[in-house]
């Protein structure tokens, strides 16, 4: 692991162990093929019950739910491993984990935590989470997505957008507004007459992760299914919390792998009978890349040690994942620059990390909203209304 | 059953020979900077086949792991544990670096008379430092067990084991008494990875501490017999010859005689 500032230091030999696990792992497993799937636009999906039974699907859940109970900082560097090979897979993990899993976990009954979390953290129950609209995802509250009570049955209808995993789901968490405008969490099996899941085709970014529309017309299920615990629009914002962390550390796996190339890349290309290392402008390039992975790596590390304490504010993760994944969209941006015409091709991990990176800096709130976040808090001066 | 597994922490074959010194002075390979060390190769094959074995018998029986070196890290020398082994015991004592193939093999040969009621010991066939494959057969003959080599499958039925063993064009098929030791390398099959639950388990396992003075080992019985007098990296030079033919497939012969001129073929 790139780890320039001995980060590594501060942790415990468990978190570091699984570090280590889990990149030999990932290195034996996926990162051989990788390229292929994501020029196929391919999700490996016979993969998943592997991802299961490592257990880094729900990691930081309780044991009673079948989750291995690692703490938040083992959590983010499974990310950080996830995402170094390629951000579909954090993003494939993290929405099963924070996303589906999480809300359960938080927001659900006992007997539907029993009933699905050993399951989702096997990898034998592949769930997805439907916030974002067609009009945009930075203002949730405009959903349109509605669940009207009949009997004993919610009806859902309403249409949801960039939903990852929505295709390969067996569930869906759907967020709609009830009869008196409140948004509340449904679990939704996608086998139910009604739903239609349509993947998103032509991407040009994150293509190994499957991206669907989710569309509902007269989704009938049970009330057992609704998420009790979750009322008000503050329940998803707080599963994003949870997945917008592990992209705080995801970014910094992207930014080792693209800086790696390059580094490597720039000690064998020359120019001018010198390797390309040796000019001060390459040097500038990946001096910005080590420093920035140096402070994104603290930075995460530090949230992590504020989660685990129990005082990570929102705000807090907001800082992190604007700064992680700008800077890791820089650097890829940069090595994809020093690479030169091999940049652009997938025998190098750079454009395939720049490409997935445009995305991972837009979801999960905009470098835009996550600035207004935090000037709102600040200054006390709200300039998202 | 009991099975105690000779576990070698080595240093990462993987590392870049750029990063490969040598203290020829003081005759010693200086660990390379920022690269841990591993558990060797084949040592992880031999855990595995010990899970195997525990798997066959329901869960019954201990696994232990049994190492010996002058400084341990713990990260790497945990993994056995993670991988499902139930203990660990670690010889460690600065004197290990000055005992020969000989002086270890009495070591571990104490230490594994000295863990209760043993019935198999498993080893990596060779580490992946020096490559001696001296130790495995060192404690057979010690402890007077049966010794077999490259172990493919063990199975163990009523008081035998029934061992698989690759020959260079096949295999044989062996019979053994439980108590035996049995070498194993990556023939048998890939090591399972340790899993987050395994690791989360193994944090709260504990190895135990021992010494050659706890082993009851004797002097003599470390004395070197082999003298390390010189430590060399060896000098690798490179020569590029272009074969050139009237076509390709004429360059495709011209080459193909001089490989087995040089024979290399």
């Amino acid at each position: 692991m790139l780890d320039y500032y001995n980060v590594l230091d501060l942790l415990s030999s468990e978190e570091r162990q699984v570090q280590s696990v889990v990149r030999d792992f990932l290195d034996s497993e996926i990162l051989p093929h990788v390229a292929d799937w994501w020029e196929k636009a391919e999700f490996p999906t016979h993969l998943i019950t592997k991802f299961g039974e490592m257990g880094l699907l729900g990691a930081n859940l309780p044991a009673e739910y079948g989750c291995p109970q690692v703490n938040n900082m083992t959590y983010g560097l499974i990310m950080y491993e996830l995402e170094r090979v390629d951000s579909g897979f954090r993003s494939f993990a993290g929405v099963q984990s924070a996303l589906a899993m999480y809300p359960i976990y938080k927001y659900g009954s006992e007997d539907q935590k029993k009933s699905y979390l050993p399951n989702m953290a096997a990898g034998l129950t592949i769930g997805c989470f439907g916030l974002t609209e067609h009009e945009g995802g930075s203002d949730p509250d405009q959903m349109k997505t509605t669940a009207r009570k009949v009997g004993e049955s919610y009806l859902i209808n309403g249409s949801k957008m960039w939903i990852t995993n929505g295709s390969i789901a067996d569930i869906a968490i759907v967020w709609a507004k009830d009869e008196d405008q409140i948004v509340r969490g449904f679990i939704v099996p996608t086998d139910t007459p009604g739903f239609t899941a349509n993947k998103i085709q032509r991407k040009m970014s994150m293509r190994n992760s499957i991206t669907s529309e989710l569309i509902f017309d007269d989704v009938e299920i049970p009330v057992t299914n609704i998420l009790p615990q979750a009322k008000g629009l503050s329940a998803p914002l707080a599963c994003l919390t949870q997945a917008r962390f592990g992209i705080a550390w995801g970014s910094m796996g992207v930014l080792e792998s693209v800086y790696s190339d390059a580094l490597s890349f720039s000690n064998i290309r020359s120019t001018f009978d010198k390797p390309i290392a040796s000019r001060q402008l390459v040097q500038d390039k990946l001096v910005d890349m080590v420093v920035d992975h140096t402070k994104g790596l603290l930075l995460a590390t530090r949230l992590a040690q504020l989660k685990d304490a129990g005082k990570m504010q929102y705000q807090h993760v907001s800082v992190a994942k604007r700064e992680n994944a700008r800077s890791a969209l820089n650097g890829a941006r940069s090595a994809r620059e020093i690479l030169g015409g091999s940049g652009i091709t997938l025998d190098y991990s750079v454009i395939r990390h720049m490409l997935n990176m445009e995305t991972v800096d837009t979801y999960e709130g905009t470098h835009d909203i996550h600035t207004l976040v935090i000037g709102r808090d600040i200054t006390g001066q709200n300039a998202l209304v | 059953m009991n099975i105690v597994v000779c576990v070698k922490q080595v240093m990462d074959p993987d590392t870049p020979i750029s990063a490969f010194v040598i203290d020829e002075v003081e005759k010693k390979v200086v660990p390379a900077q920022g690269i841990p060390p591993v558990v060797n190769g084949y040592c992880e094959n031999a855990v595995e086949a010990a899970l195997q074995i525990k798997a066959q018998e329901g869960g019954e029986g201990t696994i232990t792991i049994l190492s010996l070196g002058t400084d341990f890290v713990m990260d790497v020398m945990k993994k056995p544990l993670s991988m499902g082994a139930d203990k660990m015991i670690l010889i460690q004592d600065e004197h290990v670096a000055e005992l020969d193939a000989a002086g270890i093999v009495n070591v571990l040969s104490a230490a594994i008379n000295k863990i209760p009621d043993v019935d198999l010991v498993l080893c990596g066939q060779q580490a992946s430092d020096w490559d001696n494959a001296h130790i495995p057969m060192g404690i057979a003959e010690n402890l007077n067990l049966p010794c077999i080599t490259s172990a493919l499958n063990i199975e163990h039925t009523g008081d035998k084991l029934l061992v698989q063993s690759a020959l260079p064009d096949g295999y044989q098929t062996l019979e053994a008494p439980v108590q035996s030791l049995i070498t194993v390398n990556n023939l048998f099959g890939e090591p399972r990875y340790p899993t987050l639950k395994g690791i989360m388990q193994a944090s709260r396992k504990s190895p135990e501490i021992w010494s050659i003075s706890d082993l009851g080992v004797s002097s003599s019985e470390l004395e070197p017999f082999l003298i390390l007098s010189e430590l060399k990296i060896p000098v690798s030079e490179g020569n590029c010859e272009i074969i050139e033919g009237e076509d390709d497939a004429d360059s495709g012969r011209l080459l193909a005689l001089k490989l087995r001129e040089e024979k290399i073929i």
